[in-house]
């Protein structure tokens, strides 16, 4: 793959991920109740505990929030506990689960 | 004592680091929690026996200090990385004039020990007592010997030990003692900073520099806009212009804080901190980035390494996966957990 192939490839990588960002922050926001600005929402933040506050019945709604939104249904608690850490683990999760672009 | 040893004990078993460089200073009077909703970047929503984790910042925003605001009736502990104990009550006192408040630097009369690790929650409850499981994290108790503080800075489990000086010799004895049933290690402070990284912990002590404000370090869940601190007015003014984030690391290839990092031909951010991961085999970093481009799953360069971003943290902490109710350290071997590294 070429230099400008790659940047390309990049570029569109950050494209993807922003517009997740965005629309998981508006999820936190409008179906979590957070009261949070949507800048606020660092990606690397930790969603519970001492974070921005989340807790079990909030994780009980990220997890149907995912299936409405992305069409995503997870099951195994490892991987919803690793997915559940950030903002930038959820786009993980969602990015392992998208097919091909 | 290595650093390989001392991490790999952290990351799957229990270590205990003297916290010499945990500033801890004691308010007493009923004074305590005007004088620290007049500081806190955040809200003090805590009441006894409950810990705030939030900041001091200067009049600029910087972080000077990651701090524990621990309530204790009327009377607040203060556990602080990045400042000293008197330069906490320096910073504290003129705030204060107008407040019944005292000022107790317990840096001579008293000692901090860090128990961490995945199992540490045992270890404690052999300590202490059993109950310790249900200590909830942000939470703190006064046993016996010490006061127990409920925090982490590293992923795993993490329990401050507030000793009194001339106990710490005994608490130490039972440490030893128990803590050959949990293959507890002794940990240095680089050890905690290369931990710190590969969580991505922000370290008041390392990643502080001038110019930086929590918003370029991910830190906003620490402060609650639309409050009178210090440093309000410039992170307000900060957030309209905000352009860089910081942004986790990772290279086959040694890190250079300070060096640049290019996307492309474009030098788009510099290296703030790194150092080597016995954990993962190759070196971890915090970097500050152009915030158009700050995201994970990016290839960047800096200098002849090839460094690629990643999602926060590093590693798969296993103490996000070991239930006291369901696990302990003898039955380890053979419960199973994900993977360490995270790639």
């Amino acid at each position: 793959m070429s230099e400008t192939t790659d940047l390309a490839e990049m570029t569109r990588r950050v494209a993807q991920r922003e517009e997740l960002l965005g629309r998981l922050r508006k999820i936190l926001i409008e179906h979590l109740q957070l009261r949070r600005e949507v800048d606020e929402l660092d990606p690397d933040a930790p969603l519970f505990g001492s974070g921005f506050g989340l807790d079990s019945l909030d994780a009980v709604e990220l997890v149907v929030c995912l299936e409405t939104e992305f069409g995503l249904r997870v099951n195994d608690p490892t991987v919803l506990r690793q997915s559940f850490r950030s903002l930038n683990t959820m786009i993980d999760l969602v990015l392992g689960h998208a097919g091909p672009a | 004592m290595s650093v390989e040893r001392e991490l790999h004990a952290l990351r799957t078993a229990t270590t205990v680091t003297p916290g010499d460089h945990v500033a801890r200073v004691k308010l007493v009077g009923v004074g305590a929690a005007d004088l620290l909703e007049r500081v806190s970047p955040r809200a003090l929503f805590v009441r006894t026996g409950k810990m705030s984790h939030t900041l001091l910042l200067d009049e600029a925003a910087r972080p000077l200090a990651d701090v524990y605001l621990c309530c204790d009736e009327d009377d607040f502990f203060i556990l602080a990385e990045g400042l000293t104990a008197a330069d906490v009550v320096a910073y504290l006192r003129p705030h204060a004039t107008d407040l019944e408040v005292t000022f107790e630097d317990l840096t001579e009369s008293h000692a901090v020990l860090s128990l961490g690790g995945p199992y540490a929650w045992e270890l404690l409850g052999e300590l202490t007592t059993p109950d310790v499981i249900g200590l909830p994290y942000l939470g703190f108790f006064h046993a016996e010997a010490f006061t127990c503080f409920r925090g982490g800075k590293t992923g795993e489990y993490g329990y401050d030990l507030l000793v009194e000086r001339d106990r710490l010799a005994g608490v130490r004895a039972q440490l030893a003692d128990i803590g050959t049933r949990f293959d507890l290690v002794e940990s240095t402070l680089a050890t905690q900073d290369v931990a710190q990284l590969e969580a991505f912990f922000w370290n008041a002590r390392r990643q502080s520099p001038v110019g930086l404000t929590p918003i370029e370090l991910q830190l906003q869940w620490r402060v609650t806009y639309g409050r009178a601190f210090p440093g309000a007015a410039a992170l307000a003014e900060r957030r309209q212009t905000a352009h860089r984030r910081a942004v986790l690391l990772a290279s086959a290839t040694a890190l250079e804080p300070g060096a640049p990092l290019r996307f492309g031909d474009r030098t788009i951010g510099t290296v703030l901190d790194a150092a080597f991961s016995p954990t993962r085999g190759d070196w971890v970093g915090m970097g500050i980035v152009e915030r158009a481009v700050a995201h994970s799953g990016l290839e960047l360069a800096s200098g002849a390494a090839a460094v690629h971003t990643l999602s926060a943290p590093s590693i798969n902490n296993r103490s996000l996966h070991v239930d006291p109710q369901r696990h302990c350290f003898a039955t380890r071997a053979t419960d199973v957990f994900p993977p360490l590294v995270r790639r």
